[in-house]
C-alpha cells in the first residue's frame, strides 16, 4: 500500500477538527445566548473544596487526601480492567488468572485499609 | 658425632637463654662487677677464703663496697653454668676424637643436614664439612671455649646475670662452629655474622657502662665494613664460578684466572678482585691494619670474652677463611701479595703500639693483633700450614695470657692499669707461673708453642724469595723484638718491682678460685706442648698427608717446602736472638733502671705520643668518616627530614586532609534542592565528559 | 496470540516472599500491634526460608516470564546475601522498636516487601522488570525511612529520600526510554545480542546508559548522587539505617553489575569512565568527608559511600575477577556493617540511645566486650589484615591492577589510608579516652547473637574463606557465561 504515512493520521485530524469546532460552538453559544449579570463569586475560577485564593500552606483534612488516594488506586484498577476485558479472548486462561491474582492482591490491600480504619471518616 | 659437636652448644645456649629469660627473680644489672674500682672480691679475702662463690652472702664488713651486693647464685645460675659448661666440655672431648679420626687418621667427610636455599642457580645447603682444616678449628674452638666456660664460672661468680653470660658464650661457640664447619660461603657467612652478633652482645655485656656500649657499637660497625666486603666477595665468587659451594668453587678456580670485571673504564682481574673483597671481610673480623680499631676497645667486655672471642677464636676466623679458600687464593697471586703486606704491617704496627700501652688487657689485645698479622703474612706467602699452626698454638697461649690477666685483674679487684700493679708474684704464684709460660710461648722461646709456629712463619716468609716476602720477614723480625719486649714489660710491671697499688688492695690480693685455675693449667699445657707435639703434622714432613686436600699450595708457591731446604742459617736463629734481646731490654728498663722508660719517653716525646695514641687511627677515622657522616646525618635530619619530608609529607598531608574534610562536610547543606542540583550537575558532567572524550 | 503459562519455579523465592508478606499483613492487621514480635519472627523465618529456596536452585541460567526474569548462580549468591542481611536487620530492630515505641507490625512486613523488590532487582532481565523491582523496593524504603512519624528528623529523612529518589527514578526511566528508543528493545538479552553483533553505540544509547547508571548510582549512594545518604542515615531510626546500609546496597550493586555486564558488557569502553569517575569520587568523599563527623550514623553513611566506591573499583575492571571481587566485597561489607550497627544499637545509657562518636569514649573500660567487638569492625573496615575487610579490598584492588587500572588502585589505597584514620580514631576513643557515660549492658539475646556471629566472621574469615570465595567465583562465572 503506497498510502503515505500521514494519511493514516487523517482520522485523528478529523477528530481534532470536530473537537475544536464543538468547543467553539459551545463556548460561543453560551457567550452569545446566556444572560450576563456577573458578580465576584460568579467570575472567580472554580476549585472544588478549596478557597481559590489563599496561602497554599493551609491545613486541610488528611482524611480527604487519604480517601482520594484510595479512590485513585481503585480507579486505576478499573482502568486496567477495560483493556483486559477487550483482550480476554486473546490472552486466554493465563490472562484471566493474572488479572484475578492482581485483583486478589488489591483485595488484600483493601482488607488492610478497611481493618486499619482508613475508610472511616470519623 | 659431628652433629653433636656443633649443636650441643646451641642446645646449651637455648637452655641458658631460657633460664636467663624466665628463670627466677630478675637481678638488677647495676650489681654487676663492672670495671675499675668495683669489686667484691677483696672483702671475701679478708676472710681468707679462696672460692668466694660460696659465701657471697657473708660479707660486707665496712669496706668500700659501695654498691648493691651480688645475690648468691641461684639454682638457675647453677643449672645454666652446669649445662653450658657440660655441653661445651663434651663438645670439646668429641672434637679431639674427631681430630684424631679426621685429621690424623685422614678421613675428611661432609654431612648434609638440610637444603637451605634453592633458587635458580643458587643451591645452598646446611652441611657440616669436617675435613682436616675444620678438625683443627674444632679442637681450637671447643677446647678454648670449654676452658673459658669453666673459667667464667669462677670469674663471673659475683655477676647477677650468669645465665645470660653463659648463654651468650654458648651461642658464640655454636656460631663459631657453624662458621668452621661450613660447606659453602653462605653458611660460613651465617656463622660469620653469628659470631659478630655474639661478640657484640658480649662486649656490651655490662650494658650499663657507656664505654662498653660505645665499644660494642664500634666493633659492630667496623665489622660491617669488612662484612660488606665479604658479602661482595661471595657475590663475586658466585658470579665467577656459579656456585657458593666450596668443592665446586675449588674445581672452577684454576679455569677462571683470566676472567676480568669491567668497571667504569678499567678492567680488573675477577679472581683478584673477589679475593681482595673476601680478604676485606677477613681484615674486619681479624682486626688487620685499617679495620683494627675495634679490637682494643672490645676489651671492655669481660675478660673471659676477650680470651675466647678476641684472642683465640673469632678474630682468627679471617685466617681460617683464607686458608679454607686457599685453592682460590693460590690463583690470585696479586691478592696474596697484598695479604702479605697488610699482615706484615699489622704485625709491626700493633707491636709498636703494644709496648707503650698501660692497660694490661690492651697490651695483650695489641699483641693479638700483631700475632694475627703474622698469620696473615704467612697466608700471603702461601704458608697456609704455618698460618694454621700459629693459629693453633696462639689460641692456647693467648687465651692463657688473657685468662691469666683476668686472674690478675680479679686478684687486684678489677684493676687493669699496669702502673698500679707490681710485686704481686708472691701473692698469686700460680697465675705468675702460667703468665711466664704464656709469654715464653708468645715470644717464641725454644720448645714453647710459639717457637715452632712463629719461626716457621718467618722462615717461610724469607724463603718465599719474593720482595713482598722479604718485606714481611723484616717487619716480622722487628715485631718479634717488640713482642718480646712488651711481653716482659707486662710481666715485670705486673708482678715485679714495688707494689704501686693502694696498700689495702695489695693486702687483699688473692689467688683465684679453683674453677679459674684449672682452665689456666689446661691452657698452660697447651702453650707448653702444642708446638712440640704437633709441628710434624702441621708444618713438618707429615704435613702433606695431614692436610690432605683441605689446603692447597701450588708447588712454585710452597714456601714451607722452600723453608725446609734452602735457607741461610741465620734466618732460623734470628727470631730467637731478637726475642732474647727484647727480654733483656725489658729487664734492663723495668728491673734494673726503672727510670729509663720515662726518660726515653721524654727524649722521644713525639714518637712516644704517636705510638701511645695508636698511630692516631681513631682520630683519623673520627675526622675522616665519623664527623662528616654525623654532620651529613644531622643536616639531613634537620633540613631534609624535618623541614622537607615531614613538612610536605606527614604534617602537610595531615593539614591538607583536615582542610579537605572540613570543606567536604560543608557541602552537605541539608537542602533537598542543593542535593537535587548536585545530582543533575553530576549527570550533566558525566554526559559532557562522555560526549567530549567517550 | 495466546500467552503460554510461564515457568514460575525460578521465581519461587519471590513468590513465596510475596505470598508470605501478604499473609503476614493480614495476620498483623487482624491481631494488632501487640502481635509485632511474632510477625517479626515470622518475617525472619520467611526470609531465611526464601534464602533456602534460593539456594535450592541448581546451576545454569534460566530465563522466564517472557524474558523478564532470570535466575542463575549470580542471582543465588546475591539473593542469599540480601535475604540474610535483611533477616539480620529485622532482628536488630526488635529491641529498638519496642524501646522507642515504634513497634508496629507493618515494619517487618514493609521490610519483607522491600526485600521482595530487591530480589526482583537481582533477577531483572529487562528494563521494565528492573524498574518494577526497583520501585517495589524504594516505595517500601521511603515509608520505613519515615517510620517514626512523630520525629521531625525521621520525617525529614523519609521526605528527602522520597523526593530525591523520585528524581533518580525519573532519570532512570528517562534513560530506559532512551535506550528503548535507540536500541529498539527493553530486553537485556536482546540488547546484549545487539551489541555483541557489533552494533555501533549511538550517543543516544550512551546517554541513556548514563541516565540509567545515574539512577542506580543513587540507589547505591555513589558520589555524586550520594548526598541523600548522610541526612537519611542520620535521620532515619537506627535499625532502618542499618537495613539501608546493608540489603538495598547489595541489591542495587547486584543490579548495577548485571546491567553493566550482561546487556552492556560490550560497551565497556563507554561505561568504564563513568564508573571510574563515580568510584573515585565516592572513595574521596567517603574518606574525607567522614573525618569531621561527630555523629556515628552520619559517619557510617560516609563509610558506606566509601565502601561502594571500593566495590565499584572492582566493577570498573569489568572482568570476571573484578565481579568476583565485588561480590566478595559486598558479602564482607554486609557482615561488618551489620555488626557495626549492632554495636551502635547496643550503645545506650539508662535506656537512651547514644549516637555521638564521643559517647564511645572509654567504652573499653565500661564495656570491654562491646569495645572489642567494635574495634574488630573498625579494623576490618579500615582494611587491616587479617580482618575480613582487608580481603575485600585486596580482591577489588587486585582486579583493578590486573586490568592495569593503576590510578584507580592507587587512589583506592590512598583513600583507604585516609579512611583508616577515622575508623582507628573510634578505636582510639574507645580505648584511650576517659569514659563520659556508662553504657548499658547488652541484654537482647538476638543482638548478642548478631554481635558474636558477625565479629567472629569478620575476625576469622581468613581461616576458612573458601565458601565465600568459591560462591563469589561461581556467581561471577555465571554472569560472564550468560
Amino acid at each position: 500500500m503506497s498510502t503515505p504515512l500521514i494519511i493514516e493520521y487523517l482520522p485523528i485530524l478529523v477528530f481534532l477538527l470536530i473537537g475544536i469546532a464543538l468547543a467553539v460552538v459551545m463556548v460561543g453559544a453560551s457567550y452569545i445566548i446566556s444572560p450576563k449579570n456577573p458578580d465576584a463569586e460568579k467570575v472567580s475560577p472554580y476549585e472544588c473544596g478549596f478557597e481559590p485564593f489563599e496561602d497554599a500552606r493551609t491545613k486541610f483534612d488528611v482524611r480527604f487526601y487519604l480517601v482520594s488516594i484510595l479512590f485513585i488506586i481503585f480507579d486505576l484498577e478499573v482502568a486496567f480492567l477495560f483493556p483486559w476485558a477487550i483482550a480476554l479472548g486473546d490472552i486466554g486462561l493465563f490472562g484471566f488468572w493474572s488479572m484475578m491474582l492482581f485483583l486478589g492482591i488489591l483485595t488484600i490491600g483493601f482488607i488492610y485499609e478497611w481493618k486499619k480504619g482508613a475508610l472511616e471518616w470519623e | 658425632m659431628e652433629v653433636l659437636v656443633v649443636f650441643l652448644p646451641l642446645l646449651a645456649f637455648l637452655i641458658a637463654g631460657s633460664i636467663a629469660l624466665f628463670g627466677g627473680p630478675k637481678a638488677t644489672p647495676s650489681a654487676a662487677g663492672h670495671g675499675h674500682g668495683h669489686d667484691h672480691g677483696h672483702d671475701h679475702h679478708a676472710h681468707g677464703h679462696d672460692d668466694h662463690a660460696h659465701h657471697d652472702d657473708a660479707h660486707d664488713d665496712g669496706h668500700d663496697d659501695h654498691h648493691a651486693v651480688a645475690p648468691p647464685p641461684t639454682s638457675g645460675d647453677r643449672a645454666a653454668q652446669f649445662v653450658t659448661s657440660g655441653a661445651v666440655l663434651l663438645s670439646a672431648f668429641l672434637s679431639w676424637l674427631l681430630f684424631f679420626d679426621v685429621a690424623v687418621g685422614g678421613h675428611p667427610r661432609t654431612i648434609e643436614l638440610a637444603t637451605w636455599i634453592r633458587s635458580g642457580g643458587l643451591d645452598v645447603s646446611w652441611a657440616l664439612r669436617v675435613d682436616q682444616l675444620t678438625a683443627v678449628m674444632l679442637v681450637v674452638v671447643n677446647t678454648v671455649s670449654a676452658c673459658v666456660h669453666v673459667y667464667s664460672v669462677g670469674y663471673m661468680a659475683e655477676d647477677p646475670q650468669k645465665p645470660r653470660f653463659m648463654g651468650y658464650l654458648s651461642l658464640f661457640t655454636f656460631a663459631m662452629l657453624m662458621l668452621v664447619t661450613a660447606d659453602n660461603l653462605v653458611q660460613m657467612f651465617f656463622g660469620w655474622e653469628g659470631v659478630g652478633l655474639a661478640s657484640y652482645l658480649l662486649i656490651n655485656f655490662w650494658y650499663e657502662k657507656p664505654s662498653a656500649n660505645a665499644a660494642a657499637i664500634k666493633a659492630f660497625l667496623v665489622n660491617r665494613v669488612g662484612d660488606f666486603g665479604f658479602a661482595l666477595g661471595i657475590f663475586a665468587i658466585f658470579v665467577l664460578t656459579g656456585s657458593v659451594q666450596f668443592d665446586a668453587i675449588f674445581a672452577k678456580a684454576p679455569t677462571i684466572t683470566g676472567v676480568t670485571f669491567h668497571f667504569l673504564s678499567w678492567d680488573f682481574n675477577g679472581l683478584t678482585i673477589a679475593c681482595l673483597l673476601l680478604f676485606m671481610g677477613a681484615m674486619g673480623k681479624s682486626a688487620q691494619l685499617g679495620l683494627h680499631t675495634w679490637l682494643p676497645d672490645a676489651m671492655e667486655g669481660p675478660t673471659p670474652v676477650s680470651a675466647l672471642i678476641h684472642a683465640a677464636t673469632m678474630v682468627t676466623a679471617g685466617v681460617f677463611m683464607l686458608c679454607r679458600l686457599s685453592p682460590v687464593f693460590e690463583y690470585a697471586p696479586s691478592a696474596l701479595e697484598i695479604v702479605a703486606v697488610v699482615g706484615g704491617l699489622t704485625a709491626f704496627v700493633a707491636a709498636t703500639i703494644g709496648f707503650t700501652q698501660f692497660d694490661i688487657k690492651r697490651v695483650i689485645a695489641y699483641s693479638t693483633m700483631s700475632q694475627l698479622g703474622y698469620m696473615f703474612f704467612a697466608v700471603g706467602v702461601s704458608a697456609y700450614g704455618a698460618a694454621m699452626f700459629h693459629l693453633f698454638t696462639h689460641a692456647f697461649f693467648k687465651a692463657l695470657l688473657f685468662l691469666g690477666a683476668g686472674s690478675v685483674i680479679h686478684a687486684l679487684h678489677h684493676e687493669q692499669d699496669m702502673r698500679k700493679m707490681g710485686g704481686v708474684w708472691r701473692k698469686i704464684p700460680f697465675t705468675y707461673a702460667v703468665m711466664w709460660i704464656g709469654n715464653l710461648a708468645l715470644a717464641g722461646l725454644p720448645f714453647f708453642a710459639g717457637f715452632y709456629s712463629k719461626d716457621m712463619i718467618l722462615e717461610a716468609a724469607y724463603a718465599s724469595g719474593s720482595p713482598v716476602g722479604r718485606f714481611a720477614f723484616a717487619l716480622g723480625i722487628a715485631a718479634a723484638l717488640l713482642t718480646a719486649f712488651y711481653s716482659w714489660r707486662l710481666l715485670f710491671m705486673t708482678f715485679h718491682g714495688k707494689p704501686r697499688m693502694e696498700k689495702s688492695v695489695y693486702d687483699h690480693a688473692h689467688e683465684s678460685p679453683i674453677t679459674m685455675l684449672i682452665p689456666l693449667g689446661v691452657l698452660a699445657l697447651g702453650a707448653l706442648f702444642a708446638g712440640i707435639g704437633f709441628h710434624q703434622w702441621f708444618i713438618g714432613h707429615d704435613r702433606a698427608e695431614f692436610w690432605g686436600k683441605a689446603i692447597l699450595a701450588l708447588h712454585e708457591h710452597d714456601s714451607i717446602e722452600a723453608a725446609h731446604h734452602h735457607l741461610p742459617g741465620w734466618v732460623g736463629i734470628a727470631p730467637l736472638v731478637v726475642g732474647l734481646i727484647g727480654i733483656a731490654a725489658a729487664y734492663i728498663a723495668y728491673i734494673q733502671i726503672p727510670s729509663l722508660p720515662a726518660t726515653f719517653a721524654r727524649l722521644f716525646k713525639g714518637l712516644h705520643q704517636f705510638l701511645y695514641n695508636k698511630w692516631y687511627f681513631d682520630e683519623l677515622y673520627d675526622a675522616l668518616f665519623v664527623r662528616p657522616a654525623k654532620a651529613l646525618g644531622y643536616g639531613l635530619w634537620k633540613s631534609g627530614d624535618g623541614a622537607l619530608i615531614d613538612g610536605v609529607g606527614p604534617d602537610g598531608v595531615a593539614a591538607a586532609t583536615r582542610d579537605i574534610a572540613g570543606r567536604a562536610s560543608r557541602l552537605q547543606s541539608g537542602y533537598v534542592y542543593h542535593y537535587a542540583f548536585a545530582m543533575v550537575i553530576g549527570v550533566v558532567l558525566l554526559i559532557a565528559w562522555l560526549s567530549v572524550f567517550g | 496470540m495466546t500467552a503460554v503459562f510461564p515457568d514460575i519455579w525460578p521465581a519461587l523465592p519471590e513468590i513465596f516472599l510475596a505470598v508470605a508478606g501478604m499473609a503476614l499483613l493480614l495476620i498483623g492487621v487482624f491481631r494488632g500491634d501487640g502481635f509485632t514480635r511474632p510477625v517479626s519472627y515470622l518475617t525472619v523465618v520467611v526470609m531465611l526460608l526464601a534464602a533456602i529456596l534460593a539456594m535450592g536452585y541448581g546451576a545454569g541460567r534460566v530465563v522466564t516470564f517472557n524474558g523478564m526474569f532470570v535466575m542463575d548462580a549470580f542471582g543465588v549468591f546475591m539473593k542469599v546475601l540480601v535475604l540474610v542481611s535483611a533477616a539480620l536487620s529485622v532482628i536488630l530492630s526488635l529491641g529498638f522498636n519496642e524501646r522507642e515505641q515504634m513497634a508496629r507490625f507493618e515494619y517487618p512486613v514493609l521490610m519483607l516487601f522491600a526485600t521482595l523488590g530487591m530480589l526482583m532487582m537481582i533477577s531483572a532481565n529487562d528494563l521494565i522488570s528492573l524498574y518494577v523491582g526497583l520501585e517495589t523496593q524504594s516505595l517500601a524504603l521511603y515509608v520505613i525511612a519515615a517510620f517514626r512519624r512523630d520525629s521531625a528528623k525521621s520525617s525529614e529523612a523519609g521526605l528527602k529520600y522520597f523526593v530525591l529518589g523520585a528524581l533518580s527514578s525519573g532519570m532512570l526511566l528517562y534513560g530506559a526510554s532512551l535506550l528503548y528508543g535507540f536500541a529498539g528493545t527493553t530486553s537485556f538479552d536482546k540488547i546484549a545480542a545487539l551489541f555483541a553483533g557489533g552494533a555501533h553505540a549511538s550517543p543516544g544509547v550512551v546517554i541513556g546508559l548514563v541516565f540509567v547508571l545515574t539512577g542506580l548510582a543513587f540507589k547505591v549512594s555513589a558520589a555524586p548522587f550520594h548526598m541523600w545518604a548522610p541526612d537519611v542515615y542520620e535521620g532515619a531510626p537506627t535499625p532502618v539505617t542499618a537495613f539501608f546500609a546493608a540489603a538495598p546496597k547489595v541489591a542495587a550493586i547486584a543490579l548495577l553489575t548485571r546491567v553493566l555486564i550482561e546487556p552492556f558488557g560490550h560497551l565497556t569502553a563507554q561505561w568504564h569512565q563513568v564508573l571510574v569517575a563515580t568510584a573515585v569520587l565516592s572513595m574521596l568523599i567517603g574518606s574525607f568527608a567522614a573525618i569531621m563527623q561527630t555523629n556515628i550514623k552520619r559517619l557510617m553513611a560516609y563509610s558506606s559511600i566509601g565502601h561502594v566506591g571500593y566495590a565499584m573499583v572492582g566493577l570498573a575492571a569489568g572482568n570476571q575477577d573484578g565481579v568476583r571481587g565485588v561480590l566478595i566485597y559486598m558479602a564482607l561489607y554486609v557482615a561488618m556493617n551489620i555488626g557495626a550497627f549492632a554495636v551502635i544499637l547496643s550503645m545506650k545509657a539508662k535506656g537512651l540511645m547514644l549516637e555521638q562518636i564521643k559517647d564511645f569514649s572509654g567504652l573499653s573500660k565500661t564495656n570491654p566486650m562491646l569495645a572489642a567487638t567494635m574495634a574488630i569492625f573498625m579494623f576490618s573496615m579500615a582494611g587491616i589484615p587479617p580482618m575480613a575487610g582487608f580481603f575485600g579490598k585486596l580482591y577489588v584492588f587486585l582486579a583493578a591492577i590486573e586490568v592495569q587500572d593503576y590510578t584507580l588502585a592507587v587512589i583506592g589505597v590512598l583513600t583507604s589510608v585516609v579512611g583508616a584514620f577515622y575508623y582507628l580514631r573510634i578505636v582510639k576513643i574507645m580505648y584511650f579516652d576517659e569514659p563520659l557515660v556508662v553504657v548499658d549492658k547488652v541484654e537482647d539475646d538476638g543482638m548478642t547473637g548478631i554481635l558474636v556471629v558477625t565479629s567472629l566472621f569478620t575476625l576469622l574469615f581468613f581461616v576458612a574463606p573458601a565458601p565465600i570465595l568459591n560462591g563469589a567465583a561461581a556467581a561471577a562465572a555465571a554472569l560472564f557465561a550468560g
